[in-house]
């Protein structure tokens, strides 16, 4: 009896504790098989995958890396993805601060209603903003250029950086504010000195997660992006898989190179990835 | 006092000038084309036709499969990453390995729709994918098949790509719901003499019920909305078997020149997110009030 209520897991018996440790096991391997393919077809030959797509290569092929980002000129969509994602994160950054200290430490008439009106851009589906948004670039001679790529796939962001920064602003005390208030400190002043520091876990993860989707995004970037000197690493790869049709181990490679940044921010920052996007689920 | 009445707009002014562009405005801009039609296909001289799109719509089975399909998958979304996230952050919680597996499960979500589906296309293809592999060495070789190419499965099979890639940002979200569970609700039920699984449906539900709640309603409005992927994988194919209603959209617009017939599809869509969501919002949320 001692000790049985002590845990929960206690009570577990030492064959379901197996059981237990072999779903945990097997979802593990479920996540990171396709990632253990991917890397691994970059370092065969195609023949080699025929006889075995599951063994590691016998005789690693690294110079499909330089291959793919040097003399295909992969590095030049390497570039063009900082210059998109890069800004892209900016953009959404200031004006989800902004925005969310407007709403979240302000009242004010209107404020649900306006609140409402950003969340609905959630609902919203991409391929619906399509049409027009091509137009409008199309009109403004922007079609094929940075800025393009850039501006749109901004606002898409939005959305959820608005709701985010709001929801964690929302945490700042009151008193804090009025003390600075009565020091004689400006509004602006406030927030640079006392909401930004309180919250600064939500940028962080904000910045993270803005430059993960710009940095994946397909869609828009394809239909935006049709000249190779503009187009990143996503829309390269699918122009790279038209002409590789049956060399698996290059779009591999390409995939592979695409994959490192991401995956290296996300290790890196994984705290704070892992508290903004679960601190919407929980306070919201 | 006039500058401070003021001041709040100011700063939501430029985020709500920023999605009015480039959201609000293409979504009216979409409306109002879809009353429109066009005399040839890529055109822009444009005529008024009233309903007509909607009425074409309701005749179009390949609109009414699309938006079968997209119920379909909001139903698999939520039964499978949902119930899988569920089962492996109630068996987490308690551990103190539970943010190394949180960390691995949710790598897949890192991972952008156009690898997956490169690699997975790999994993599904019928002359060397590991799928196949699979079944050979545990002796299932009926099951062989073209997983993406038969319209049986192809649906199906990006599903799963789908799935592994959610999986584990629902079980990192209900398990942060489930450490904010008090643990004095369990040394309740302990001194009840309830047992594991009459905690689980007692305690636990009830505690977490807002975190899936929020899942949920965020997973249906994800899956309506659902592109990316399905495109990349299949472009809806085999014979639509695996189309919904985006991809469908994105054909119409972009290879088949339909602008006006696109758009009418947009706005249905669009509304018929909107109902969903208020739909699922007023029934999970206020009938605890």
């Amino acid at each position: 009896m001692k000790g049985r209520y002590k845990t929960k897991r206690g009570l577990q018996s030492t064959s379901s504790q197996v059981l237990v440790h072999s779903v945990l096991i097997i979802f593990v391997l479920v996540a990171l098989f396709p990632i253990y393919l991917m890397v691994t077809t970059s370092l065969k030959v195609s023949s080699e995958l025929y006889k075995n797509v599951f063994a590691l290569p016998p005789d690693p092929k690294w110079e499909h890396y330089p291959l793919i980002f040097i003399k295909r000129g992969y590095y030049g969509n390497f570039i063009n993805s900082l210059i998109f994602a890069g800004p892209v994160t900016l953009i959404c950054l200031v004006l989800s601060i902004f925005a969310g200290y407007g709403f979240a430490l302000y009242r004010f008439p209107g404020r649900e209603f306006l609140f409402i009106v950003i969340l609905s851009a959630l609902m919203v589906s991409e391929v619906s903003l399509l049409i027009p948004v091509y137009f409008l670039l199309k009109d403004f001679g922007l079609l094929n250029t940075h800025l393009g790529l850039i501006l749109p796939q901004a606002a898409l962001g939005l959305p959820f950086g608005v709701f985010l920064i709001t929801t964690f602003f929302r945490g700042v005390p009151p008193n804090l504010l009025d003390a600075g208030r009565i020091d004689g400190c400006s509004d602006l002043r406030l927030l640079w000195s006392i909401v930004l520091p309180i919250g600064m876990p939500a940028i962080k993860a904000l910045s993270v997660i803005q430059f993960m989707w710009a940095w994946n995004s397909y869609f828009f970037p394809l239909v935006i992006a049709t000249k190779y000197e503009v187009m990143p690493l996503s829309v390269a790869l699918n122009d790279f898989m038209g002409r590789f049709t049956m060399n698996y181990e290059l779009v591999a490679t390409t995939c592979v190179i695409m994959f490192i940044p991401i995956v290296v921010v996300y290790l890196i920052m994984q705290r704070s990835f892992a508290r903004g996007i679960t601190f919407g689920a929980i306070k919201g | 006092m006039q500058i401070k009445k003021t001041y709040p707009y100011l700063l939501i002014l430029p985020a709500l000038l920023y999605i009015g562009v480039w959201i609000l405005y293409p979504i009216g801009k979409t409306f109002y084309l879809s009353f429109f039609s066009a005399p040839t296909t890529h055109s822009r001289d444009y005529f008024f036709v009233g309903l007509r799109n909607y009425l074409q719509m309701a005749t179009d089975k390949i609109f009414w499969t699309s938006l079968w399909h997209n119920i379909l998958w909001v139903g698999l979304s939520i039964a499978i990453p949902f119930m899988i996230g569920l089962l492996l952050a109630v068996t987490l919680v308690n551990r103190k390995t539970r943010l190394l597996y949180a960390t691995i499960y949710f790598v897949p979500m890192t991972v952008a729709f156009i690898i997956a589906a490169v690699v997975w296309g790999w994993i599904y293809n019928p002359v060397f994918g590991a799928l196949n592999r699979f079944f050979e060495y545990v002796g299932l070789e009926s099951l062989k098949r073209g997983w993406l190419g038969d319209p049986n499965t192809a649906l199906l099979a990006v599903n799963m790509i789908g799935n592994w890639g959610y999986f584990g940002f629902c079980t990192l979200i209900i398990l942060s719901g489930l450490q904010g569970v008090d643990p004095v609700l369990y040394d309740a039920a302990n001194i009840d003499g309830a047992g594991s699984v009459q905690k689980f449906l007692h305690v636990t539900l009830p505690a977490i019920r807002h975190t899936l709640y929020f899942l949920i309603v965020y997973t249906a409005i994800g899956s309506m909305k659902f592109f990316d992927l399905i495109y990349i994988a299949t472009k809806g194919g085999p014979h639509h078997a695996s189309e919904i209603v985006a991809v469908y959209m994105f054909d119409l617009f972009i290879r088949q020149g339909e602008i006006n017939y696109a758009a009418s599809l947009s706005v249905m869509l669009t509304l018929i997110i909107m109902v969903l969501s208020i739909l699922m919002i007023r029934f999970l949320y206020e009938r605890e009030i």
